[in-house]
């Protein structure tokens, strides 16, 4: 492999490469396309298993200097994710409906992705999670199946994100924790007020409250520095990089290797094919819009759950009409979310939820419900805050308050110190009509059709959101609050968790990839991020994302080296 | 999770309800191109309204967040942001709500012979008008709530939370590093009540 390394340009220019400069038409070994939690992870071990890598994510490559706390420019202005004014979706309830624009869809856009701002929360999941079909039985109007791999199998990639990313807990705490085989490598956060509540509520409900498992240091580690309590996690970036991002774990690792580069800015448009149906490379556009030709020995795609899909179906070829790797049709279908159902309420005392991290404790003993309760599903909960300022203002107080003048201003005073929110997060079933599909009209800043997002929940679904709010408000009212209440259930837009659009499966007929990640109609591609899950788990995807990855990348190395990817799979 | 269903509310609530979808995020009228511009630092850019529409923006920011016992959206220069906003990060949104002030101006002259502009109306006659705005669901009084809120409440480069007094009526103390206690649940965390 030729290549020369740079000497030029300052190291902070987020739209400037780093590591080595791999030529465009020599084919490196690997091709990811794009560097976030599950990127960051392929770009990592298999630079470190000695082969060449070329990443290619569509935002910026941002530092901890560029992190602010500055809640326009990252929620309004899209700093970190997205922006929809570039990337516009459209979004419909059901294919016989027109598509308009709304955004639907969120995801990090920047070297991290979405560990750059996401929240943290590190839960594994359970062994219920892969087998629930054959536990419970099929459901109507839900293609609800098994894993083909099983907890005990990804356990080893579990205990391996924790180690290597560094992730706070405390092992046993949790008597629903399914094994594992190694303590956390940090302890964890200190609790908080929201923790203290958690922990009284679920004494008086009789369950089980146990510290929360956060990607985020509660002491220095690896050479990164422990959490100073900014308060500023969820939806911005780390700026002393206790957040265990892939910016701050994984990004600098493979970098170290000198083997991979690192191309922000690049916005992927196609994969290319050649006459045998193998991969040869990807086509991006540049930070200037200029048309780029990567070529690769194989390609791993870890886009999200929207934009892997939609890259899939916009690289159809004459031997894929349908799109690349969907003779199955099952490419863009299932697409899953996590649900929520959330109450607030005011305490006597103060609460100060913007001071510090933004959970503390998890109570887990909702995770697997009796099915007589009359719908499928299970969750877990957290007392939290992480409103941001204007966004309380805008959503803080509770339903039934007024929305400006006087008293509004003066509930502002009375309920910012004093109020906690309980989430609930649930499972969401997989239903074949829930798509992301191309939009054949709307097309982004760079011509390509945008993202038509097609979705309504199962019934079982909202039964079930509704009962947990219900739980989640006995919590609120467990804790002591003077005042509590319940938001109406409701699909929050932009979703962020992007799940189960090219499932995995052993059967080429209803899946999209194997259990190793590996396109059935293509054998040196591999699609690995949330578009592999079959069950969308109780919320929390990102430790399963990566705990995935390092499994996904350990056979991707081993197939290399065996010569597997060159021949017909 | 990246984003809590509380923080997503936040400018989304906004697709249910009309909440700031278009102040926000542009959403209604997507032009391919068009990228945020933060604005610069130490320039003050030239703004984007009039002065009969910048006394409306301050008559309305006026009654979301008044001036009572503690300083409100006027103090804290809320119709700057919004003026400077709609000049720059918000510019491809400034026809809306100019267009949303110019209905208003209508509604003031149809409501009080003798009233051209919205904030000549007499204080109740405004509350009136404003209420019969929200009732309407109107997307113009969300984005006019929004823009205010995020005029008192976002950091004050951007031109409003003057002296950060939209910080300070909170309570926000803006220190960005905690230790325990956090707060009074935590003090004794083994307490059993």
């Amino acid at each position: 492999m030729t290549h020369r390394h740079r000497t030029d340009g300052p190291r902070s220019d987020p739209a400037a490469a780093t590591g080595p400069s791999y030529a465009h038409r020599e084919p490196v070994d690997f091709a990811v396309v794009g560097a976030g939690a599950a990127g960051g992870v392929m770009a990592r071990e298999l630079a470190r298993a000695g082969f060449s890598v070329v990443v290619l994510e569509q935002g910026p490559h941002l530092r901890e200097a560029d992190f602010k706390h500055d809640e326009l420019a990252v929620l309004q202005l899209a700093a970190l994710t997205n922006d929809h004014r570039t990337q516009p979706n459209t979004f419909r309830t059901a294919d016989s409906e027109q598509a308009t624009v709304k955004p639907a869809v969120m995801y990090g856009r920047a070297v991290g992705g979405g560990s750059v701002h996401f929240t943290a929360n590190y839960w594994r999941f359970h062994e219920i999670d892969f087998i629930e079909r054959s536990r419970i039985g099929g459901i109507e109007g839900a293609e609800f199946a098994d894993w083909p791999i099983t907890y005990a199998e990804l356990e080893p990639y579990y205990t391996k994100v924790e180690w290597e990313i560094g992730v706070s807990g405390l092992a046993g705490a949790s008597p629903f924790d399914p094994p594992r085989s190694r303590p956390y490598p940090l302890p964890p956060l200190p609790i908080k007020p929201s923790g203290v509540l958690t922990e009284r509520a679920a004494r008086k409900l009789g369950w089980h409250a146990f510290p929360a498992p956060m990607a985020i240091l509660s002491q220095p580690y690896r050479g990164r520095a422990a959490c100073i309590q900014c308060g500023f996690c969820e939806r911005f970036g780390c700026e002393v990089r206790a957040k265990s991002s892939t910016l701050a774990s994984m990004i600098p690792e493979a970098e170290a290797t000198g083997r991979c580069e690192i191309r922000p800015m690049s916005y992927v448009r196609k994969i290319e094919l050649d006459r045998r149906g193998r991969a040869i490379g990807v086509k991006y556009f540049d930070a200037r819009k200029r048309e780029v030709f990567q070529r690769a020995k194989a390609v791993v795609v870890c886009a999200n759950g929207a934009e892997t899909p939609r890259l899939l179906l916009l690289s159809r070829s004459n031997a894929f009409p349908d799109g690349l790797a969907n003779s199955s049709g099952m490419v863009g279908r299932h697409l899953m979310h996590n649900g929520y159902a959330l109450a607030g309420g005011l305490f006597e005392h103060e609460i100060n939820g913007y001071r510090g991290m933004v959970v503390t404790r998890v109570i887990h003993d909702t995770y697997e419900l009796d099915p007589k309760l009359g719908f499928v599903g299970g969750g877990g909960f957290d007392f939290r805050w992480d409103m941001g300022l204007i966004g309380f203002a805008l959503n803080g107080l509770p339903p039934d308050a007024p929305t400006w003048g006087p008293e509004y201003k003066r509930m502002l005073r009375e309920y910012f110190n004093r109020t906690v929110y309980v989430l609930a997060h649930c499972t969401q079933l997989p239903v074949a009509s829930n798509t992301i599909t191309l939009d054949p009209v709307v097309k982004d800043a760079w011509g390509l059709p945008a993202i038509r997002y097609t979705f309504s929940e199962h019934p079982n679904d909202r039964a079930f959101y509704n009962w947990m709010g219900q739980r989640a408000l006995d919590l609120v009212n467990a804790a002591g609050a003077t005042r509590g209440w319940l938001y109406p259930v409701q699909r929050y837009y932009p979703e962020v968790h992007l799940l189960g659009t090219c499932r995995m499966g052993n059967d080429p007929a209803t899946s999209v990839v194997d259990k190793y990640h590996r396109a059935h109609d293509v054998p040196n591609l591999f699609l690995v991020d949330g578009s592999s899950f079959v069950t969308s788990g109780r919320g929390q995807p990102t430790m399963t994302i990566q705990a995935l990855a390092f499994r996904a990348a350990e056979h991707a190395a081993r197939m290399a080296r065996s010569g597997e990817l060159t021949r017909r799979g | 999770m990246p984003h809590g269903p509380l923080s997503r509310r936040y400018f989304l609530g906004a697709m249910a309800t009309g909440v700031a979808a278009v102040w926000w995020t542009g959403a209604a009228r997507v032009r391919a191109g068009v990228a945020a511009r933060p604005i610069a630092d130490g320039a003050a850019p030239a703004g984007a309204l009039g002065p009969a529409e910048l006394r409306d923006v301050d008559a309305i920011a006026a009654l979301v967040l008044p001036t009572d016992d503690t300083p409100g959206a006027r103090e804290a220069h809320v119709v700057d942001f919004i003026d400077r906003g709609l000049a720059t990060f918000a510019a491809d949104q400034r026809a809306a709500f100019q267009s949303g002030l110019a209905d208003l101006a209508a509604r003031a002259a149809a409501r009080h012979p003798g009233a051209a502009r919205f904030a000549e109306l007499p204080p109740d006659e405004q509350v009136a008008v404003l209420r019969a705005l929200e009732s309407e669901q109107s997307e113009f009084f969300e984005m006019a709530r929004a823009a205010t809120l995020a005029g008192m409440f976002a950091n004050p480069e951007y031109g409003g939370n003057a002296g950060k007094l939209g910080w300070k009526l909170l309570g926000f103390e803006d220190r960005f590093g905690w230790a325990p206690p956090f707060g009074y649940y935590d003090r004794d965390p083994s307490a059993s009540d």
